[in-house]
């Protein structure tokens, strides 16, 4: 236990060196508080065959007896059956049950066995396992995917945490800035559902800080989503994302540059987003008379409708737009580096302070779910005892009469 | 457009919302905790009302042999037109496609509604050959009363069957 621990902090100490690679320091990513707690050794075939027939007898399945056989998985092979036991669970009538530890144990398995891309898949799918993970969790696998250097699947990562809105901890959100700003520099071209992924992951992460590259983000994630109200409908932006469906997002973006200009101190907009605006401010107009032949006449007078108000606003929203940006430039308010830099010189400024907040928040988290966990188990002792009770009544019963 | 299990046709009406909306379940099984404390909305009530509509769910219980876990029943505290009830009742019309999530960050915002006072009006004029009636019953009476005859709209006024019969018949003309 103690030597691949030592080996994984030498490994991460020298690529900190080296600078890139690792975001997240040894501490927060190493394994060995979660796998020095006290775990209950039980075998998977019992646990496995206890869960077949609760469910052949159509008897609910207790979040312990779960939580039980993922703590206990020491085998790749296994891991494809806790998958099965997880969904089981999921489609059982105790599925709301399914308990934070057990999923944090679940993905730290994942990785433990590497099999990091079905940890991926599991939370991609969230709905048919129940894979609901918490902000550290999301940390770690961030983490991974950026060690990797795999901003595909990292993004994928962004997208479930945009999905869940839970970019509440300030270290979630610049590491998932980070990734978005990475993958925005990797690929040029991308399909509208990425774009209006991409928008919102930014909206949702730049709503949350009152810094130049919060502000930046929400312009560039209202950018995107006015991009795709415009060519694919107001429906195509709200539909199955936490977004509004107020029509308007080129509106809120031009908003942005307002309050930012308004706002008193050193909060200023990157050049980068304002390009981006501006492109598509005046690239759309071209592309306005394309779409109309082959959109299929669904009946969408609404849909219909809002693009034509939206595109007929295009001139008036480019003349507030270079009113906006003349103010401030006036101002000093454009930010000439590029975004990526200046998320990479924030995240390397407050990342560590953030990550021992999250590592104390987490050890009380630990603590919090023990004794959980000891409440659970304690009452299922009862409850087991009372079943003996009753059952040996019951024969008393019998044998008496 | 047709019921997944039983095959049968949605009304005409609904085919449109089928296509675009979803329903209550579809958008809380990719929550977790299926959506506690998450403030919902439906279409049709954006669409007609001006004030919030809303309703703020406080307990699930799903429908396990869905294969997506979009169906069940819901509970919750209901907003309506602004006004908010105190009582947890169940969610009505969950299966309908009319849903709509309100996200975290616009939930201030959408919930921000400044109640408009209504009057509330008691005392209403007689109709003017009433009025002619009772201030002449007024002046045969001897009544020297020069206050306005007015209706009182508050006032619940049983009448009972022998009322009528004992009315004597007044002399000369009513007015």
């Amino acid at each position: 236990m103690a030597a691949p621990v030592l080996r994984a902090g030498v490994v991460s100490v020298s690529r900190a060196a080296a600078g890139r690679r690792s975001i997240l320091s040894a501490a927060y990513v190493d394994s060995s508080k979660w796998d020095e707690r006290e775990k209950e050794v039980h075998s998977l075939a019992e646990l496995a065959t206890l869960m077949d027939r609760t469910y052949e007898r159509n008897l609910p399945v207790s979040s312990l007896t779960i939580s039980r056989f993922i703590d206990n998985i020491s085998s790749r092979e296994e891991l494809d059956q806790a998958e099965y036991y997880l969904y089981k669970f999921r489609h059982s009538p105790n599925c709301w049950y399914l308990r934070d530890w057990t999923i944090h144990s679940w993905i730290r398995q994942c990785f433990k066995y590497g099999a990091q891309d079905k940890a991926l898949y599991t939370l991609k799918n969230k709905v048919q396992y129940g894979v609901f993970p918490d902000n550290f969790t999301f940390n770690i696998l961030l983490d991974y995917f950026i060690k990797s250097e795999n901003y595909e699947d990292a993004m994928s990562v962004v997208s479930e945490i945009m999905l869940q809105e839970s970019f509440d901890d300030f270290s979630t959100q610049l590491l998932s800035l980070y990734v978005l700003y990475q993958y925005l520099a990797t690929k040029s071209e991308f399909t509208w559902e990425e774009e209006r992924n991409l928008g919102a992951s930014l909206l949702l992460t730049g709503l949350k800080q009152t810094n130049t590259v919060g502000f930046s983000s929400q312009l560039y994630g209202y950018t995107f989503l006015g991009k795709v109200e415009l060519n694919k409908g107001l429906r195509a932006v709200y539909h199955q994302m936490p977004l509004m469906w107020t029509p308007g997002y080129l509106n809120r973006a031009l908003q942005v540059m307002d309050s930012v200009a308004s706002l008193p101190g050193d909060v200023k907009i990157c050049k980068e987003a304002i390009d981006v605006l501006e492109t598509i401010l005046q690239s759309v107009p071209e592309v306005k008379t394309d779409p109309e032949p082959s959109e299929e006449v669904e009946g969408k007078p609404k849909q219909t409708e809002s693009e034509e108000t939206e595109q007929s606003k295009l001139p008036v929203y480019l003349t507030q737009f270079k009113n906006l940006y003349s103010k401030l430039h006036s101002l000093d308010k454009v930010e000439s580096e590029s975004l990526l830099t200046l998320t990479t010189q924030l995240v390397k400024e407050k990342l560590p302070a953030c990550e021992v907040e999250d590592i104390a928040k987490h050890e009380q988290k630990l603590k919090e779910w023990e004794q959980e966990q000891a409440l659970l188990m304690e009452r299922e002792k009862e409850m087991r005892k009372k079943a003996k009770q009753e059952q040996e009544a019951r024969k008393l019963a019998k044998a008496s009469t | 457009m047709a019921r997944p299990f039983t095959g049968k046709r949605l009304p005409v009406l609904a085919w449109e919302d089928a296509r675009r909306e979803s329903r209550l379940f579809a958008l809380l099984c990719q929550r977790p905790l299926f959506g506690l404390g998450r403030v919902v909305t439906r279409k049709a009530w954006l669409w007609q009302y001006e004030e919030p509509c809303y309703w703020l769910i406080t307990r699930v219980r799903v429908d396990y042999t869905a294969e997506n876990l979009d169906h069940g029943k819901a509970w919750g505290y209901l907003t309506f037109r602004g006004k908010t009830y105190n009582e947890v009742k169940e969610i009505d019309k969950v299966m309908y496609h009319d849903w709509r999530m309100v996200p975290k960050h616009e939930e201030e915002c959408f919930k921000k509604f400044t109640p408009v006072s209504v009057e509330i009006i008691q005392y209403v004029p007689y109709p003017p050959l009433l009025r002619a009636m009772i201030l002449a019953q007024r002046q045969k009476e001897g009544k020297l009363d020069t206050q306005e005859p007015l209706i009182d709209l508050e006032k619940i006024i049983i009448f009972t069957n022998d009322y009528f019969k004992n009315q004597k018949k007044a002399k000369g003309t009513p007015v």
